[in-house]
């Protein structure tokens, strides 16, 4: 969208070219208006996501039956066995932008909850995302197989934690993949949130396992879990490998990130980097680019050598002023 | 005492215009550089310096526009015949001439504001390292949109290293500028020039 923008004022640009004082103001205050504005650029650029009634699952008619109840926030029971809240409760909001928001309760939830209450044996529905996708191809689901490959080496899968699954870390009724306009800091945030909701034990300043990691808040706030956490190897840009290593296992290195090839970190902020410039369009998104990582650019070597010829130079130039200044009060006292 | 209007009024504010940006380019820079946190935080660096590189882009071109239509690029011009004789005239000033108050080597008329070595390296800086420094930039910007190795080497990396190295040049020139400015007739003749426009001297050249 900026580009229009600036288009529109490049015919203003044409004709305070003939006056040569002004062009270069004008010029620069054009683009700073430009760069001032990114939220605003971005705004017009981005699609309201806002959905008509009529494609949402939750209003076709049986849905409607279900979320007679199921809308109340306090819609809950607590397990007889765990002593656990279930909570029943369905984000109407969260799930008209979801990824499924098109879909009807019984879509999903085909068997045993004509009646009610519900018998309880209707929560052992064996929901399958895996099988499901595969089904529904061609109405754009997308393959998961690739996926279940991924999670099924990792240690999740491989150190038998119990009742482990999809749902495990994804809420079918919220999940909407990384995008749109949530800023990084934010992914960063829900994501690691997954991950800190079952490893409480890492909610402290100086997470377990990660005292070698200097300033843990800061990288914590930048990075994702799975960004170490995962193989470097194989992976893709659109979304993160769901093979999650074992503490062990995991990226320690820190140069992986802090070098020249921040391997690590390419995956998530690259493919922002991108996805946001269709969005929100060139200027905006050049200008407050995140993919910019400190040390991507050092070079102890190239550091030095300049360091010291920035140094001579400046010793060089003070010698120089020195020695003139010497040359001219010599002469004040001769003369 | 004689009085040249040499810096029309389209220059001087490209000067300090181009003076500011370098400057805020310098110190965002060498703090995301060096992570230098109490210099310039990087949540704020980053975005200035883009902003600073794309703003000296278009002052680059309007450099190069006022060159072409402003009149200005006949001081670019270099005569090659008399080039090295007048670069040794120069050097040999700067490196002796100086302390013993011999005579400026080179004479500042409305013709010719530029010495032999001020030309020359003006040229290598305004056409040689800045179209360097702002493509490299540029691409710094735009770097997923690369291909992802050049020459078996990572491509952001080596984009690094030639913006890196083009902007310690350019912080070399930079040192070195302000420091022959001060060699003028009286230390402030040459600031003074281009803040007024004017190029007063108390003998004629």
């Amino acid at each position: 969208m900026s580009l229009p923008l600036l288009s529109d004022t490049s015919p203003r640009l044409a004709r305070v070219l003939t006056n040569g004082t002004t062009v270069f103001v004008v010029g620069l205050l054009c683009v700073l208006v430009l760069a001032m504005l990114p939220s605003a650029v971005s705004a017009v650029a981005s699609d309201g996501s806002v959905k008509a009634a009529s494609q949402q699952g939750l209003f076709k008619d049986d849905s409607q039956d279900c979320m007679r109840c199921h809308w109340m926030e306090t819609m809950a029971y607590r397990d007889r066995e765990t002593r656990k809240i279930v909570n029943l409760s369905i984000d109407t909001e969260a799930y008209s932008h979801s990824v499924h928001f098109e879909l009807a309760c019984s879509d999903c939830h085909a068997r045993g909850y004509a009646h009610y209450p519900h018998r309880s044996s209707s929560a052992d529905e064996d929901l399958q995302c895996v099988s499901c996708h595969e089904q529904h191809q061609d109405e754009g689901a997308p393959n998961l197989i690739g996926l279940e490959h991924e999670y099924e080496k990792s240690v999740h899968v491989t150190e038998d934690v119990e009742d482990f699954s999809c749902f495990s870390c994804h809420n079918a009724h919220t999940f909407k993949p990384a995008g749109g306009r949530e800023p990084i800091a934010e992914v960063v945030e829900r994501t690691n949130g997954v991950c800190l909701s079952c490893h409480e034990d890492l909610l402290t300043p100086v997470p377990k396992g990660h005292e070698w990691l200097p300033r843990p808040q800061a990288h914590w706030n930048a990075v994702r879990c799975l960004d170490c956490h995962t193989p470097v190897e194989g992976r893709v840009p659109e979304r993160p490998s769901h093979n999650v290593l074992a503490a062990a296992e995991s990226n320690q290195l820190c140069v992986e990130c802090h070098t020249k090839g921040s391997e690590l970190l390419s995956q998530l902020y690259n493919y922002r980097a991108e996805q946001e410039r269709e969005q929100k369009g060139f200027f905006s998104r050049a200008l407050y680019n995140e993919s910019y990582i400190v040390g991507m650019s050092r070079n102890s070597l190239l550091d030095w050598i300049s360091l010291i010829v920035i140094f001579l130079t400046l010793l060089g130039v003070a010698a120089h002023g020195y020695a003139r200044y010497r040359a001219y009060r010599k002469r004040e006292v001769s003369q | 005492m004689t009085a040249l209007y040499l810096y029309p009024i389209w220059l001087r504010l490209w000067h300090w215009v181009n003076a500011l940006l370098f400057l805020t380019l310098i110190v965002t820079g060498v703090s995301m550089h060096y992570s230098l946190h109490w210099l310039v935080s990087f949540d704020t660096a980053v975005p200035v310096h883009n902003t600073c590189g794309v703003l000296l882009t278009f002052s680059w071109l309007a450099f190069v526009a006022g060159n072409i239509w402003g009149g200005n690029g006949k001081h670019y011009l270099i005569n090659i015949r008399t080039l090295p004789q007048a670069l040794i005239a120069q050097t040999r000033y700067y490196l002796h001439g100086i302390f013993v108050a011999a005579p400026h080597p080179f004479h500042v008329s409305a013709e010719h504001k530029l010495n032999a070595l001020q030309s020359l390296s003006y040229i290598g800086v305004m056409f040689g390292l800045m179209p360097i420094l702002i493509l490299s930039g540029w691409s710094f910007l735009f770097s997923t949109a690369l291909p992802e190795t050049l020459f078996g080497v990572g491509t952001v990396w080596i984009i690094a290293m030639v913006h890196l190295a083009t902007s310690w040049m350019l912080a070399l020139f930079l040192i070195v500028h302000v420091y022959i400015i001060t060699t003028g007739e009286t230390p402030t003749t040459n600031l003074k020039a281009m803040i007024t426009g004017w190029h007063k001297e108390r003998s004629s050249g």
